[in-house]
């Protein structure tokens, strides 16, 4: 309870106020490190009373892509002529906006509107300077809302044209509550029928959700947990925030058809709190299958306090456990020891919307989402075949932005790092506009594929993109293993001196290039040692920057 | 390109699961509830080109290798790991010139639960498969990943030199990364700083990783213990899990995050304003400078040997740490403890201790012969608690021959007192001039969280605990000298040491009857359900024995037992506190009885006797001893009892001890009623002395005789209060503000106080006009009682 506890504080009064903490420290009968181990590893949570007009403007991939950076230096500028407690403006990790963006976040801590959080995107650094002008002069512009941004298009997935009657989570309760051989049989045709259409954990992972099921199924025990991960802070990448949005129905009942397959005690579904009307349209979700009589057990909506690395499943786990967002040693793993040490079933919001349309209407786990985002003419979410290209699905998008010309993509946040157009794969040079975009062929090609595509236009400059990328992963790491911790704070060392011309391009190209072989031992190390898949991909966009960018590279070191 | 360092593949994220996840039948591995099975299961790998058997789970341990047990009384499997496994292989073959282990740790210490944030464990990890292939090796932490069937380990010292070299490559950069951020520049050489001696051992040279210079944190001199430099943390999380799991203190956790994170106290306040006990354990743990002593504890016993006797010399902590029992200690907390060690050159004839008396120092035999002498009756220096004429209630003698000779092969003497608080079993000399080290209980404490020395000195001190005990058994009264020979004899090979935990049912009535017991340590009650009530029928002190009434219940006459009920328990017997037994199995007591006829006859007379005697006592009598022993009573050797008919609250007794011990009493007139008897909060001298466990500095301590003292070197943690189930020690403030300091004091039975002359009367009780105050064992106290109403 000390997370929600916090929330609560921070709800109330803006910030967690110090003398506070002792309190519930006392209240919940826990030691004063670990309220504070808690407090202070969230950045939902601030220890000083807020200012007036609290300015977060997000910096990463296409924010800083499409000017998040000149927004952030010209709200500071105003705000460095403001006192202090009227505002405040700082950068902040990826908002989940990236299809509108440059995005800010704004509260304003007002009598009467305490702690609202209102959204403003799409400004020009002039617009967003008006912006705050008004703000702090005490107006308060309307803010962007997720809803209005409907596209109008009617998604496959949703087999129920958003009238929900919840039939796949009927059908297995009727089967199960028979009891018996009939339940069981019923429980193998769900877990076979997952097998079948082939569907992939849609997180980012794309493992077989059906072994991943069977898993939590065979594990003993009769108290297990379902867990819906709706954290989605990778930049780029805001496919889940509109499932949740449109379909939260769909997402429910795929954790109600898992709970009933598994006997679960509860379900969670762990949402960024950044997330606001999504965490709405659950909880009204999660009310009307209650009001139709098919929650089965316990449902509820955990709101995260923040961070990238809570998407972790591990660490996502050890939230739920009100401890810090620090990855778990593997194994064991969360099939069969999860929350509170029990089987407990992670799956990603996408994977579980496909389950409805999967057991009803078809047959084969044939679509996709897309998260678009950067140089494209129309950023968003999309449906889309697997194994669509990736030329057809920027057309899908709009085509490129100005009819400017392809120069990269990032297709899985900065995980991936940064593709150009023209790869080497087993046959020979092949254009990445043609790649097929499904898990498995990523794989083959030695590339990592998630939810969200990136496109970079000529005018990119991906040395910048590189180090904000190494940025976010500093920002995000955790601190929990030394080769992440340190490690990409070095590399960000490394890539600012890259990026200000202050390394020779001799030191980073070459078999002698001391800077060179320093980074390829640095990421290589990284890879091999750190406990999550962060600090393992961390230094990605580094090694995609080098190895196919060289020329960014140069023009800079040239310059400098 | 290909000679491009950037030309690896690209890493990927999110695997599906970790190598090793799941069994050869594809089921994934429930790896934390390890079974009771897993003990007995074989896991066979190989570890750098050798194969290696281990148990596939061990039982857990606490921080003292103490076996942990669950409400239910059983064990809790652990899985072993692979570094369990290498170290192991390690420890076979120890001593060989220049090994030393070949997985370097930082964040993990044997005595702690691994949580594998260093990663400089890291070992190549693969398998062969059925096809006889090898898979693609992958890096595991070894201090967390269990072992499994056929797993092909590579440490740093594999002949492959492949794995070698992509094992140290990835180890290297880890300290690298540490190095450049938490060493100086120009290391000084502290041989108690593992980071700068890992970096020595790898030659690493972080130069290249020293990009932007880090501001750094202020340092933290606020305690008066230890002092924090956040600077050169790594954080290794060990000093959270001393305060928190090894020493319950909960005050230290990681605070911030990433980069930034740091090791917090409370909510991040500093160290001397937190709620922190001073202890030490933190910075006996800390792996580098980060937390540091700020003077080392000496000690009035050593300086009073420095300083009177010309053959004792100084031991430097190195020095220490050079013997092979000491060699894993950490050197802080040698340094820091310099006033538990002093070395002594022992004239032919003199005594390194002697029989009988208590004790907190054990020897380290280095040259020398040595003879120990053993009376029969073993433990009279405790009964005889009055203060002795000079230090010491020796009992011991060397008359006649020595019993048996001591050299340096046998590593250690004098363990035994500090292992078990019990007085010295033995007087020992040295038979010609040698060297010892006498060391103080807290070292021999701290060395056995290292399972390679707790073995070691675990194996010693189960041989000699059992032929002490056979050396002096009470029922072999009946037999002759050379049938008590052939006993001795019989026996030694077919009796083991078990250990009981406070609480601890060693078995419960109807069972089959398994054993007999001898109690070496410690109290045992016997409960009985009768009439569908369960009943106290009586305890039982340490030298007694039982378990017989089950063994011998075909021969005893005794309408009670029914045929239906022979071989089985009468009675269910239960730890009382730390008990320590001999237990000889149902087979081998039988053979004995059949050896020696007259044994026969003794037990199925104390077993009828015991029949009888249990059904003498009425309920209120069961009722009352229940009480008795639920107050611990049954432990004091010198409860401070106030006969509440007579006491008319004059306050006497506590002024008398407040003005003979510089104005702070020792005692509170409060405490538990037992029938018309207030037993005072003072000291009471327990047989199981609770309070001298985990001392770090050795401050507290029975010295000679029974009392217990505390010495000026307290740094005022607190352990010993708590350990105290009977509140008998305080607490007090030294000095104020910031400096203050706490202090423990407790009732030392006016060792240092002038006695009124006429009496040997401790103050409190000499001071009581109305004689209402007096000092008594539990024992005495319960014969007074159970008489009265009996």
């Amino acid at each position: 309870m000390i997370i929600r506890e916090l929330q609560r504080l921070h709800r109330a009064r803006g910030f967690v106020p110090r003398a506070e903490l002792s309190t519930v420290a006392a209240r919940l009968g826990v030691p004063l490190y670990r309220v504070h181990e808690v407090v202070s590893f969230f950045p939902q949570f601030r220890a000083t009373p807020p200012p007036e007009v609290d300015v977060r403007v997000c910096r990463d991939m296409t924010c800083r892509l499409r000017g998040g950076g000149e927004l952030l230096d010209a709200c500071q500028a105003l705000a460095a002529v403001r006192p202090p407690e009227q505002l405040a403006v700082e950068g902040v990790s990826c908002l989940g906006r990236c299809d509108r963006a440059p995005a800010m976040a704004v509260q304003v801590h007002r009598p009467g509107r305490e702690g609202q959080t209102l959204r403003y995107t799409r400004c020009t650094p002039t617009q967003g300077r008006e912006l705050l002008e008004r703000l702090t002069a005490g107006s308060v512009p309307p803010s962007d809302h997720d809803a209005d941004h409907h596209d109008g298009r009617a998604w496959e997935i949703d087999i129920y044209g958003g009238k929900p009657d919840y039939a796949a989570a009927r059908q297995l309760a009727a089967r199960v509550s028979a009891g018996g051989a009939q339940a069981a049989a019923a429980c193998r045709q769900v877990i076979e029928r997952l097998r079948v259409a082939g569907l992939l954990g849609m997180g980012g992972a794309g493992g077989r959700t059906h072994k991943k099921w069977n898993d939590v199924y065979m594990a003993a025990g009769d108290e297990k947990y379902i867990v819906c991960c709706g954290d989605e802070s990778e930049p780029g990448t805001f496919k889940d925030r509109e499932i949740l949005l449109r379909t939260p129905h769909l997402v429910l009942e795929g954790m109600l058809v898992a709970g009933l397959l598994l006997q679960a005690r509860r379900g969670y579904v762990y949402i960024r709190h950044e997330y606001s009307e999504q965490i709405a349209r659950m909880r009204a979700a999660i009310a009307e299958a209650e009001a139709q009589g098919v929650l089965a057990f316990p449902v509820e909506v955990f709101v995260s306090p923040g961070g990238y690395i809570c998407g972790e499943q591990t660490a996502m786990i050890q939230v739920l456990e009100d401890k810090r967002a620090e990855p778990r040693n593997r194994p064991p793993e969360l099939q069969t020891n999860g929350l509170w040490d029990k089987p407990t079933l992670v799956n990603n919001v996408e994977t579980f919307a496909w389950v409805p349309s999967l057991l009803l209407a078809r047959d084969m786990a044939s679509l996709r989402f897309f998260a678009v985002s950067g140089d494209v003419e129309v950023p968003g979410v999309y449906e889309v075949p697997s194994g669509i290209t990736l030329g057809a699905l920027i057309a899908r998008a709009g085509g490129m932005r100005g009819g400017r010309a392809f120069k990269a993509v990032a297709p899985s946040g900065p995980s991936g790092g940064f593709l150009p157009r023209w790869l080497e794969g087993p046959d020979g040079p092949f254009d990445v506009l043609d790649w097929r975009l499904e898990v498995q062929g990523a794989r083959e090609l030695g590339l990592m594929l998630g939810g969200s595509i990136v496109v970079f236009s000529e005018d990119a400059d991906l040395k910048d993109q590189a180090l904000g990328a190494l940025e976010f992963f500093r920002n995000e790491s955790c601190g929990k293993c030394v080769p992440c911790r340190i490690g990409t704070q070095k590399l960000v060392e490394i890539a600012t001196r890259i990026r200000d011309g202050a390394i020779a391009v001799d030191a980073v190209y070459g078999a002698d290039a001391p800077v060179g072989r320093t980074l390829g031992e640095l990421a290589t190390a990284m890879k091999d040692t750190s406990i999550c898949g962060l600090g393992t991909v961390a230094a990605n966009p580094m090694r995609t920057l080098l190895r196919h960018f060289r020329a960014d590279v140069e023009r800079h070191a040239a310059r400098g | 390109m290909s000679t491009d360092p950037l030309d690896g593949d690209l890493a990927f994220a999110h695997d599906d699961e970790a190598l090793f996840a799941r069994d050869v039948d594809g089921q994934l591995i429930r790896v934390v509830s390890a079974t009771q099975q897993d003990y007995d299961s074989a896991v066979t790998l190989t570890i750098d080109g050798d194969e290696i058997t281990v148990m596939k789970a061990v039982p857990s341990t606490d921080a003292q290798g103490n076996i942990v047990n669950d409400e239910h009384g059983h064990t809790v499997p652990r899985r072993t790991t692979i570094y369990d496994a290498v170290t192991t292989l390690f420890n076979r073959r120890r001593g060989s010139a220049g090994r030393r282990h070949p997985v370097p740790t930082l964040c993990h210490r044997e005595h702690m639960q691994p949580v594998g944030v260093c990663r400089v464990c890291v070992v190549a990890l693969g398998r062969r498969t059925d096809a006889g292939q090898r898979t693609e090796e992958r890096l595991v932490p070894a201090c967390v990943h269990p072992v499994e069937p056929g797993m092909v380990v590579h440490t740093m010292a594999s002949p492959e030199p492949a794995m070698r070299e992509r094992v140290e490559g990835s180890v290297r950069v880890v300290v690298e990364l540490m190095a450049a951020d938490h060493l100086p520049e120009k290391p000084t050489l502290a041989p108690s700083d593992e980071l700068t001696a890992l970096a020595a051992r790898l030659g690493v040279d972080a130069a290249r990783f020293r990009l932007e210079a880090r501001e750094a944190p202020a340092a933290d001199r606020s305690s008066h213990l230890i002092d924090v430099d956040r600077a050169r943390c790594i954080l290794c999380d060990r000093c959270s899990r001393a305060c928190n799991d090894v020493r319950s203190n909960f005050v230290i956790g990681r605070a911030g995050k990433g980069y930034e994170a740091k090791i917090a106290f409370d909510l991040d306040v500093d160290l001397g304003a937190s709620t922190c006990v001073s202890c030490g354990e933190c910075m006996i743990s800390c792996p580098t400078e980060a937390l540091v002593f700020r003077r080392p504890v000496e000690s009035r016993w050593r300086q009073e040997r420095l300083e009177i006797a010309e053959q004792h010399y100084e031991v430097s902590a190195e020095d220490l740490q050079r013997h092979p029992l000491f060699e894993d200690m950490p050197l802080r907390f040698l340094q820091w403890n310099v006033g538990a060690v002093v070395g002594w050159h022992v004239k032919r004839g003199q005594a390194l201790c002697r029989q009988g008396e208590t004790g907190g120092t054990a020897f380290i035999l280095l040259r020398g012969r040595f003879g120990f002498w053993k009376r029969p009756g073993g433990q009279g220096g405790l009964l005889s608690w009055i203060r002795p004429p000079g230090r010491g209630a020796s009992s011991g003698t060397l008359a006649g021959p020595p019993d048996g000779e001591l050299t340096p092969d046998d590593l250690i003497v004098g363990e035994m007192t500090c292992m078990n608080n019990q007085p010295r079993a033995a007087t020992v000399a040295a038979l010609e001039d040698g060297e010892v080290w006498i060391v103080r209980r807290n070292l021999l404490y701290v060395v056995q969280r290292d399972r390679h020395a707790r073995e070691r000195l675990d194996r010693i001190y189960r041989e000699r605990a059992l032929e002490n005990h056979l050396r002096d058994v009470s029922f072999f009264a009946d037999l002759d000298e050379s049938e008590r020979a052939a006993c001795r004899k019989f026996l030694a090979d077919r009796v083991e040491l078990v250990r009981v935990d406070p609480g601890q049912v060693i078995f419960n009535q109807g069972e089959r009857a398994d054993a007999f017991y001898m109690i070496r340590h410690g109290h045992v009650k016997t409960t009985q359900a009768i009439n569908g009530q369960q009943r106290v029928l009586s305890y039982m002190r340490p030298n007694t024995y039982f378990g017989e009434i089950g063994l011998v219940s075909r021969e005893v006459i005794d309408s009670s037992i029914p045929p239906s009920r022979w071989d089985r328990r009468t009675a269910t017997c239960t730890a009382l506190d730390h008990v320590e037994l001999v237990r000889v199995r149902r087979d081998d007591f039988r053979e004995l009885l059949r050896m020696f006829p007259a044994l026969l006859k003794t037990f199925v007379s104390i077993a009828q006797r015991r029949l009888t005697a249990d059904y003498g006592w009425s309920p209120n009598v069961n009722g009352m001893l229940a009480e008795f022993l639920d107050q611990g009573l049954y432990n004091g050797e010198k409860l401070l009892v106030l006969d509440m008919e007579a006491c008319t609250r004059c306050d006497l007794c506590v002024k008398a001890c407040g003005d003979s011990h510089g104005g702070v009493s020792r005692l509170v007139r409060d405490g538990p009623r037992f029938d018309r008897y207030l037993i005072a909060g003072a000291c009471r001298s327990c047989t199981d002395p609770y309070c001298l466990v985990g001392c770090p500095v050795d401050a507290i301590h029975r010295e000679g005789s029974l009392e217990t003292v505390i010495e000026d070197h307290c740094i005022g943690c607190g352990q010993c209060a708590r350990n105290c189930p009977y509140n008998a020690i305080h607490m007090v403030s030294v000095g104020t503000g910031v400096a203050a300091q706490r202090l423990a004091v407790s009732c030392d039975l006016c060792r240092d106080v002038v006695r009124h002359p006429g009496s040997d009367e401790v103050r409190c009780v000499y001071s009581c006009p109305h004689h209402a105050a007096f000092r008594i064992s539990g024992d005495e106290l319960w014969q007074r009682l159970a008489g009265a109403k009996g």
